[in-house]
């Protein structure tokens, strides 16, 4: 049986009137990359929040390492390694002087090697002083942080946020190379489609507060599929079909975006309508998922279902 | 370990403000007592003393060197225990760092008490420090009619005291999540009614009292909310 890592049941956080997760239930295997996605404002950072015990759910419950989160000791904290939004570091330190004030909560698990190897691989010295660095430095010092002490588990809230393209490239290889270790689980929040793609075995989308899908990357992948539907004459406007997300209708042509459809469904779906042609139309991921994430339209045609 | 890795860094995220205050009270203080110690004012102090004007204990108490000094402690430890509690419970609030402080492998109990003892800590190595060398000092200087007496030492430290009233509220207000025309004020509003109490008592016993009851309700407060802030 799979070890679970990171679960919630029913996790709800509202804020004032505004439900900002909303009965979030989720489920994260040990010894995988999650990549946590969502568009801005989903509820990625109050989930993590949440997860970690910084925000009190106002329903449900998460916990972390079989610990309730809101319950999390001092032990199993020494156990997760947690990136914050942003890079929020002290800013009068030095490299140097955090890494001791660090060190000094994780007494024999704090790896000074993989630290200084991790220093030189981003090329920082630990004379270098916080408010002087860029925001990439200061995400790949935050990173070196969070994975010296060897966390069985890191939860990283959005950490290539303002980086460019190739510092991001250079923290998430940096990023595999630990997490590659045996038994290490990651979850990462991410708008970053690309860098999910990259890294990640698995995916959680959450829109709005709510789960979306949490499934292997590879799932996700084979789920979604755009299908472009021509017709000899009108495109018809009401039609019934498995999995269908979303559609955009023109006078000739459909364009359906299904959820778990397979390809001899739609076949059979295309001859019964009567549609001339039809193509699966190619999507990289963040294609999938702005169809995925696309916010419904209303009308009786359009229709979603969970993966 | 843990807790003298954070108080360390309290402390050194407070030193500036220590140091400033150590400086001021050390610099003004001694003018202060330097300026009693010139023959004018000599003279003019002998001369209140006389033999044809009558001296009361009391006026020996009251007109001693040290006691002007009390407006300047006041102000000197208002304003570190205001700065130190911004410090330390505003400044993570608006730089986004609280994440970062709170989640590591200690319990919130023991990052509050670091951010409350290095709060003291401080007051006692500047302004604690400072007030006993110049005591000290008008004590033992020939130069000085009257020594001053105990009471003014005591009567100094509820003025230092006074400082951790505001602190307090400053830590309180600083937590609170509330908007300010709310419970956000309720620690500021507490502490300056705190002091009035205090300015007003003729025996500093009470005095001391009024500061100890305040400073313990501002404490409970800031531990039951930083316990259960969500940050």
């Amino acid at each position: 049986m799979t070890e679970t890592v990171l679960e919630s049941q029913s996790l709800t956080k509202y804020f004032g009137k505004t439900v900002a997760v909303d009965h979030l239930n989720l489920e994260i295997p040990r010894g995988c990359i999650c990549g946590f996605v969502g568009r801005n404002g989903a509820g990625k950072t109050t989930a993590i929040k949440l997860m970690l015990g910084l925000l009190k759910p106002t329903i449900g419950s998460s916990k972390l390492l079989g610990c309730d989160s809101m319950a999390l000791t001092p032990v199993i904290r020494q156990r997760i390694g947690y990136v914050t939004e942003g890079h929020r570091l002290f800013r009068w330190m030095s490299i140097g002087r955090l890494e001791k004030f660090q060190r000094a909560f994780f007494q024999k698990q704090w790896d000074e090697r993989l630290f200084a190897d991790m220093l030189e691989y981003f090329g920082l010295s630990k004379k270098q002083k916080i408010k002087h660095l860029s925001n990439g430095q200061r995400a790949q010092v935050s990173l070196a942080l969070a994975l010296a002490p060897n966390p069985e588990l890191l939860i990283m809230d959005d950490p290539t946020l303002g980086l460019d393209a190739a510092i991001r490239r250079q923290f998430l290889a940096g990023m595999i190379e630990l997490i590659m270790r045996e038994g290490r689980t990651a979850l990462f929040s991410s708008h970053i489609l690309g860098d999910v793609e990259r890294v990640s075995d698995r995916i959680v989308v959450i829109d709005k507060g709510r789960l979306r899908a949490n499934c292997t990357l590879e799932q996700f992948r084979n789920s979604v599929k755009k299908v472009k539907v021509a017709f000899a004459d009108r495109a018809p406007t009401e039609f019934e079909i498995e999995g269908l997300l979303n559609c955009r209708r023109s006078e000739k042509e459909l364009e359906l975006v299904l959820i778990g459809t397979d390809s001899n469904r739609i076949n059979e779906w295309a001859k019964t309508v009567g549609a001339e042609k039809y193509q699966i139309v190619q999507m990289n991921l963040e294609d999938q998922f702005i169809e995925y994430t696309a916010p419904a339209s209303k009308g009786k045609l359009f229709r979603w279902e969970e993966i | 370990m843990r807790f003298l890795a954070i108080l360390r860094k309290e402390l050194r995220e407070c030193l500036p403000w220590i140091v400033l205050a150590t400086a001021v009270l050390f610099v003004f203080g001694y003018v202060e007592l330097f300026e009693r110690t010139i023959p004018q004012n000599i003279d003019y102090r002998y001369r209140l003393f006389s033999p044809s004007n009558d001296v009361y204990p009391f006026d020996l108490t009251k007109r001693s060197l040290l006691a002007g000094m009390g407006q300047l402690l006041l102000v000197v430890s208002i304003g570190l225990g205001l700065a130190m509690g911004i410090r330390q419970f505003w400044v993570d609030h608006y730089a986004g760092t609280w994440g970062f402080t709170v989640h590591r492998s200690v319990n919130r109990e023991k990052i509050l008490s670091a951010k409350l003892t290095a709060a003291a800590i401080g007051f006692v190595v500047s302004i604690g420090a400072i007030w006993c060398l110049l005591f000290l000092y008008a004590s033992k200087a020939p130069n000085f009619y009257v020594p001053p007496a105990k009471r003014i030492f005591f009567e100094g430290w509820v003025y230092i005291v006074s400082g951790l009233v505001v602190y307090s509220a400053a830590a309180l207000a600083g937590l609170s999540t509330v908007r300010w025309y709310t419970t956000k004020i309720f620690g500021l509003a507490f502490a300056a009614i705190v002091l009035f109490v205090m300015v007003f008592q003729w025996r500093l016993s009470y005095a001391f009292l009024a500061l100890l009851v305040g400073i313990f309700v501002l404490v409970v407060q800031i531990t039951q909310t930083f316990l259960n802030r969500e940050f």
